[in-house]
């Protein structure tokens, strides 16, 4: 996908549709054709196509052409994009509390060993 | 209207847990120095530090000023913190009060409790923040300020 800005309006609107995130879900295996993909849904193909299109527009899908197939795979930027506007919205005691989890994870400074 | 009639106060009590992997002592310490402390306390924000200190000990006090970033809807101006410590005992519990400031207009007084309980893997941390928020402060700026400040860094991270 290009260097298009997406927009976290876009991200959520396109996650707020139970059937885009069945889609997300079952591409969380790995990437597979378009026809592959809609093999499970109740829907036309091109039915399928439109969802994948509003998950590709939010970051969140990426599609690419090889000869005759189209395949799908699930693309982090809009996930990324999503995971930190919730995280970011955390208290700010969590956020710290994060902070110090990581300090304590680092090796401990051997002029503090008791 | 007087913003001072208008002014509600919101009560709020929240309980934040974490598991670290290591002795309580260990977790102590991140509390109690004022260099270990102030690295995961202050350096990580998103503001910049103009101030920090700390006494660790009871009625000793902890002071943290921050501004927010050029460009930032609050720039310029200074959010104070301040915790005065109540209740130590060394490796288990520290309890504290705590109030915040945008320059001189309080906007929260607090009492935080923390508890460090030993555990089979190391420790885990309890804190208990019970807070009085006095909504009519700034609450509605601050959030949107928040808000604008992330959506900012959002755009900065796509861009990389």
């Amino acid at each position: 996908m290009d260097k298009k800005k997406i927009e976290i309006d876009r991200v959520f609107q396109a996650l707020g549709d139970a059937t885009r995130r069945a889609i997300l879900e079952r591409l969380s295996f790995g990437p597979m054709s378009v026809s592959h993909l809609a093999e499970p849904f109740q829907m036309t193909l091109a039915a399928v196509v439109q969802h994948l299109q509003v998950l590709e527009e939010a970051g969140l899908v990426a599609t690419e052409k090889t000869g005759r197939v189209r395949s799908c795979r699930v693309e982090s930027a809009g996930l990324n994009l999503a995971g930190e506007w919730l995280k970011a919205r955390r208290p700010e005691w969590d956020r710290k509390l994060d902070r110090l989890g990581e300090m304590l994870a680092e090796p401990e400074d051997p002029q503090s060993l008791h | 209207m007087n913003t001072m009639e208008q002014q509600a106060v919101v009560h709020n009590t929240f309980v934040v847990e974490r598991a670290y992997p290591v002795p309580p002592e260990r977790v102590f310490a991140a509390f109690s120095d004022p260099a270990k402390k102030r690295r995961w306390y202050a350096d990580g924000d998103s503001k910049q530090i103009e101030s920090y200190d700390l006494d660790f000990r009871v009625g000793g006090g902890e002071h943290y000023a921050s501004g927010f970033q050029e460009g930032h809807p609050l720039a310029g101006r200074t959010l104070k913190s301040e915790n005065i410590y109540r209740n130590i005992v060394p490796n288990r519990r520290i309890i504290f009060t705590s109030t915040m400031a945008l320059e001189e207009n309080y906007f929260s007084i607090s009492l935080g409790t923390v508890e460090l309980l030993p555990s089979e893997t190391g420790t885990n941390l309890v804190l208990t923040f019970q807070s009085a928020f006095l909504e009519g402060a700034d609450g509605p700026e601050m959030r949107q300020a928040g808000w604008r400040t992330l959506l900012d860094k959002l755009a900065a991270e796509l861009g990389r």
